[in-house]
Order: structure tokens, then sequence, then C-alpha cells
């Protein structure tokens, strides 16, 4: 079975487990189209893309192979494929393009870009360079290690971006973000339903954007942060680990303040949570705090 | 080479002279060899036109049309048909005014909304600096000039979304409702907050990043929708 | 037109596969998707291409390509989905092809010269490019028998339907396709 599915298009029945490793080259990309199943995507050094699939019923796994691509899906002989659950290893190098419905996706190692969809199931993926975006519908969505344009997005659940650094936006309705260990040079985080925490550096020139509706928002800051600071709230309240002097306050609870010369844009609004400023690594023992307190 | 019935022969082919001139034409080109070639040749010519393929641009024109449009250009993964292919930075301004919801950001920080007016075409880009003219509406204006534009694309993707949930999942439809209601519920409770105070311009920009949320989860499923046929 | 049965309109080389997906990605495109407009960009971008390159001509291709986009993303609102999306679209560019070539008119009337260049094109027979060349002597056709040639030999267009975008009479619509074609049948292969 080995190489034999290049370079034009191979179908294979699916009977019995599958498992055949296809060699690529730099440049190419990976795509993965799954209706059901997991798709486990794992890192090695060799330039060649290894398949191994398991068989959930009676159902294709198709590969082809194109100059600027390697792709992989499952076909049903009617109606929707069965499930499949999939694993694949591949060059770290290899820019990563993977969407499904009723599908969980993890991914690890990985050294180009990434685009991770599912509708039903969750998103976790480790490491991910250039333009990373992981989205889920039903499902949470956990990003750890990347760096670059980083996209992170649910619906009905939580989104946690550890230990990543760039540009960040990421969002969701009915669920919290949890940016921790995370360097931002400009983020934005919004949510209706659920509670929004960065701790990672605020930085000169940067734009840093949290809201929600629903919940609180904890931003972890200190006296030394350079930054102009704009807290919005209609029903809840503000509070801060240090004094702040307000520069200006407008009707209802809206107000600005300045730390430093105020280089960084901060810009924190909750319709009726509380807003918290906090030292940087406080976040941590105030949420145990919290859970001890229960 | 041309008689009378050479400057017919393009109507005969395309079957477009009335039955009489259509019948002597016919009696005519059995008598007369260089109409019945010259009617071959044109037969052959169409018959190429339509064989003509479109290979389309030698490079790739989209992130031209990305930029005049006010979109992120994005890379060909990102525009691929997948599932809730929305993000956040799909939803630049210049979309917003598509949905006729213009916010303009003033020196100072604050966020004002704009209403749309006519001339709010998604066009080029909305530079963050203050409106050169005294455009500036009074919330209550903005509603009610952008209202009916929102409310025409919130409908149109309730009907995609009515009309293609039995192609979604039941739980993913459930999940869906279950969001757009607590949007709903977060746009009830903002509308309320800005009808008491109207000139508050968090209460207003909030209001509106609501709305905004509400239209990309309608567009995400409409997306889904449309995966799914 | 959702009902089954229901006949769309469409062009008669327009692939009706599209249409369904098309009218979901219209829908959200015009509802601010940036996305779901370059599905419809990448799924269009290369018939548009064609009517483009062949109505003006090479170099001014790509430009007028990108007007038409950035024209039907601001008139998307319009499409109400009473024809398929891209028999919308089509009608869209015809009209920002024809504005531009009011625009740039009076630079293309020096090149082509009415009837002139019809009398040339036999000459050329011997050459044996242009003889296989269909494209290249398209593109030698005097513009008002061009357009009409490409709109109805190639692009499917009725006569009724081109002498109203082009404001011409039906009858003139019928005599510059005539005339475009007589001269097109020099450059068939032999």
């Amino acid at each position: 079975m080995l190489f034999a599915l290049v370079p034009a298009l191979a179908a294979l029945t699916l009977i019995q487990q599958i498992d055949s490793t296809v060699p690529v080259e730099k440049g190419q990309r990976l795509e993965v189209d799954l209706f059901a199943g997991d798709v486990d995507v794992k890192t090695w050094a060799k330039n060649a893309v290894r398949v191994v699939a398991d068989p959930g019923g009676p159902g294709r796994v198709e590969i082809e192979r194109s100059a600027t691509a390697l792709s992989v899906r499952t076909t049903g002989r009617r109606g929707p494929p069965s499930s499949t659950d999939i694993t694949l290893t591949v060059p770290a190098w290899m820019a990563l393009d993977i969407s499904g419905v009723n599908t969980d996706i993890t991914i690890a190692g990985a050294r180009g870009s990434i685009s991770a969809e599912t509708v039903q199931g969750d998103v976790t993926a480790e490491g991910g360079e250039g333009l990373v975006s992981v989205k889920s519908v039903q499902g949470g969505v956990s990003l750890t290690g990347a760096k670059g344009r980083i996209d992170a997005n649910s619906v009905n659940a939580d989104v946690e971006v550890h230990r990543s650094s760039g540009e960040i936006s990421t969002e969701t309705v009915n669920g919290s973000i949890e940016l921790v260990g995370t360097d931002a040079t400009t983020l934005t985080a919004t949510s209706v339903n659920g509670d929004l925490s960065y701790d990672g550096p605020v930085h000169a020139g940067g734009r840093y954007s949290l809201s929600t509706h629903n919940g609180d928002i904890t931003l972890a800051m200190d006296e030394k942060t350079s930054a102009a600071v704009s807290v919005s709230t209609f029903n809840g309240e503000f509070e801060s680990d240090f004094p702040v002097t307000l520069t200006e306050t407008r009707k209802g609870k809206r107000f600005n303040f300045t730390l430093g010369s105020g280089s960084a844009q901060v810009t924190l609004e909750s319709f009726q949570g509380t807003i918290s400023l906090v030292r940087p690594g406080s976040q941590h023992h105030r949420d145990r705090d919290h859970d001890d307190d229960e | 080479m041309s008689d009378v019935w050479t400057d017919r022969l393009s109507e005969y082919l395309d079957d477009e002279l009335p039955p009489r001139e259509r019948a002597e034409l016919e009696s005519h080109l059995t008598g007369c060899a260089e109409c019945s070639a010259t009617l071959a040749e044109l037969r052959r010519v169409v018959a190429r036109a339509h064989a003509l393929e479109s290979t389309g641009p030698a490079g790739d024109l989209w992130p031209g049309i990305a930029a005049r449009i006010g979109a992120t250009p994005t890379s060909r993964t990102e525009g691929r048909r997948s599932a809730g292919a929305q993000g956040r930075f799909t939803f630049s301004l210049p979309q917003l005014l598509a949905a006729g919801i213009a916010l303009m950001v003033l020196s100072g920080g604050s966020v004002w909304l704009l209403h749309a007016g006519s001339a709010a075409t998604p066009v080029a880009s909305v530079s963050p600096q203050p409106p050169a003219d005294s455009g500036l509406g009074t919330p209550v204006s903005w509603q009610r000039r952008a209202a009916p534009r929102y409310d025409a694309a919130v409908a149109d993707l309730e009907r995609v979304l009515a009309e293609g949930r039995g192609r979604l999942d039941t739980t993913t439809v459930r999940v869906l409702e279950q969001n757009l209601r607590v949007i709903d519920q977060a746009i009830e409770q903002a509308r309320r907050a800005v009808a008491a105070d109207s000139a508050n311009a968090y209460l207003n920009s909030h209001l509106a990043e609501t709305m905004r949320q509400k239209l990309d989860l309608l567009r995400q499923a409409a997306s889904l929708v449309s995966a799914a046929s | 037109m959702r009902s089954p049965g229901a006949g769309a309109t469409a062009l008669p080389h327009e692939p009706t596969l599209r249409t369904d997906s098309d009218a979901v990605d219209a829908t959200l495109a015009a509802s601010g998707d940036a996305h779901a407009f370059e599905r419809l960009y990448r799924g269009h971008v290369n018939r548009i291409h064609g009517l483009v390159r062949r109505m003006l001509s090479d170099d001014e291709a790509d430009e007028a390509v990108q007007d038409v986009f950035v024209r039907a993303w601001q008139k998307l609102g319009t499409f109400r989905g009473e024809s398929a999306f891209g028999t919308w679209l089509h009608r869209l560019a015809v009209n920002v092809l024809l504005s531009r070539r009011e625009t740039i008119g009076i630079r293309r009337k020096r090149h082509v010269e009415g009837d002139l260049v019809l009398d040339v094109l036999p000459g050329r027979r011997a050459t044996p490019e242009a003889a296989v060349d269909m494209e290249a002597a398209i593109a030698r056709l005097p513009e008002g028998a061009r357009q009409v040639f490409v709109l109805h030999d190639v692009e499917g267009y009725r006569h009724e339907e081109i002498a109203d975008m082009l404001g011409l009479a039906a009858g003139t619509s019928k005599s510059q396709l005539h005339r475009a074609r007589m001269a097109l049948r020099q450059h068939l292969e032999r």
C-alpha cells in the first residue's frame, strides 16, 4: 500500500484499517474533510504523511494528491459517510486545513498555518504559525503555543488560548474566554454570556478590547503598564488591585484613566458584569480563593 | 461571393427567419453551393464560439477586490467553503456598513454611531478619523435609518436558516436557536438601556456590537446550511 | 423559485449546479460576509473573466473584472434571487463593461475603424497562427460586432436582450452578429 496512491486519485474501500504513507513536498498543504469521526494530527520529521483510518462502517476514505495539497476525505455510498476516526502524522511544516461536522479535532506540534473547524466537537490545537484559525460551533476551542494571527471562535462553549503570541481575535456567544500566559500584540475578545480574562503583556501601541454582555472581565496589569484605559458598564462594577486616577468620568458607569504615558489602548466593556484589574499572575490565586469559598 | 441570401444565413442558422423566407432560403441552398458552404462555415464558427473556454485570470484578483471592498484578504483556505467560515476578522467596519450600521471612532476613543444613509455603500475603508461633516446622527435617527437594512439582512438569513434547518443536526439547530435567544435578550436589554439614556455612546456601541453578533451568528448558521446542502 | 419543479431563469450556458449554494452565499454576502463573497468570486471569476476579456481586451481584463466584483458587492442588496446569481452577475458585468466603454470610448475609437478591420481580416488567412486562434480573431473584430458576437454566440444572450443592453435595434444586433460570423469564418482551420 505504501506510496501506491501517488499521484492520482486513489479511492480505498474501507473494509479494514487503512494505513498508508504518502510522500509530500514542501509547500503542499493537508486538507481533511470529515463528516463524522475524530481527526488526530501529529507531526514527525519525515516529508511524508501517514494516514491511519479506523472504519466505523461502510464508506470510503479518499486520498488525493495534487501539486499543492494532499487531501483526505470520507464519502458515503449513500447519504452522509459513517463515522471514521483518522490519525495523521505529518511534517511539522505542513499547513493544515481541517474541517469536520461531528468531529473532535486534535493537533499537536504544527509549525505551519492551521485552519481547523468543526460544528459538534472540540478543537484542541498545540502549535501553529502564521494564520491560525480554530473554530467550533457547539464545542470548546483550546489553542496552545500558537504564533501569528490567531482567530479562536466558538458559539456555545469556552475558548482558551494559552502560551500563544501575536494578533489575537477571539469570540464566543455562550462561553467564556481565557487567555493565559499569552502575549497579544493586539487583542479582541468578545462574548455575550461569558467571562473574559487576559493575563499577559500589554504592549505599547497595542489595542486591547474585551467586551461582554453578561460576564465578568479580568485583566492582569500593574502600575508600570503604559496604557490609556477606558472602562464601560451599565449595571456592573469596577474593581482594581491598585489605585487608579480617573481622568474623565462620563454619565453612567463610564470612565477613563491613564497608566504611564498611556501608549496602549485598552477598552473594557461589560454591560452587567464586574470588570477587574488584577496584578499579573494573581488571577489563578483569585480563582482558587473563589473555589475555596464555595 | 454574396447574393441576396448570404446576409440571411445567420438568421437561418439561429432559426429566426419567418417560415416563408425559411422555405425560400432552403430551396435556394439546394442550388447554391457557395451559400451552402458559407452556411457550413458559419455553423462551425458558432460551434467554436460555444466551445470557447474561460480559463480565468493569470493571477489571483481576489486580494485587490478584498482591499477595495474593505475585507481582509484571506488565504484560499479561508475562502474555502466550510462550516462556520466567519470569524471576527471577517466583519470589518465596511461590512458593518453593508448592514447599515456605521461606527466612527472619534479622536477621544469614544465610539459613535452614524446613520448609514443612502450613500453608505461598503466601499474602500473606513478610517478611524473624525467625520468631516456634521453627520453625527443621534442614536434615534441612526436606528430609524439603519434599522430597515439591518432587519432585512437578519430576515434574509433567518429565512435561509428556517428553510435549511432540516439539513442540520437537531442539536445544532437547538444550540443555534438557544444562542440567538441569548443574543436577542442582550439586544433587548441594550435597547432598553439606550432608550433610557440615548446619548450614552457606550450603550449605543454595545447595542450595535450585540446586533453585529446576531448577524454574525446568523451568517454562521446560514453557512452551515449551505455547507450541508 | 424554491418550489420543486419551478424553472429558474438561467443563461443557456449557465451551469445550474452552483445555483443553490450561490443563493445562500449571495444572502450571506449581502449581509456583509466577505468569505461568502469570496466563494462567489471563486465560483464565477473564470466565466466573468472570459466575458470581460472578449468584450474589452487582455490588458484591461483584470482591472475590469475587479470593477465588476466590487460593483457586485455594492449591489448585492438588489439581488433578490429571482434569477440565478450567475445570471444576475453576468448582466451586471455587461453593464459595468458598457459604462467602462463609455469612459474610455475615445481612446478605443482610434484603434477600431469599423469595416476597415473586417476588410483586413481575410488578408491574414495565410498566417497559420491567425487561422487557429479564434480568440485573437474575436479580439480583432470591430467593437460593435465583437460585443454582439460575444454576447450572442459565446454567452448565449438573445438578440432582444442584447439590443436592450447595448441600446440597439434588434435588427442591428442581428446584422452585427452576421458580420462578425462572416469575418470569423475566415479564421477556421481549413
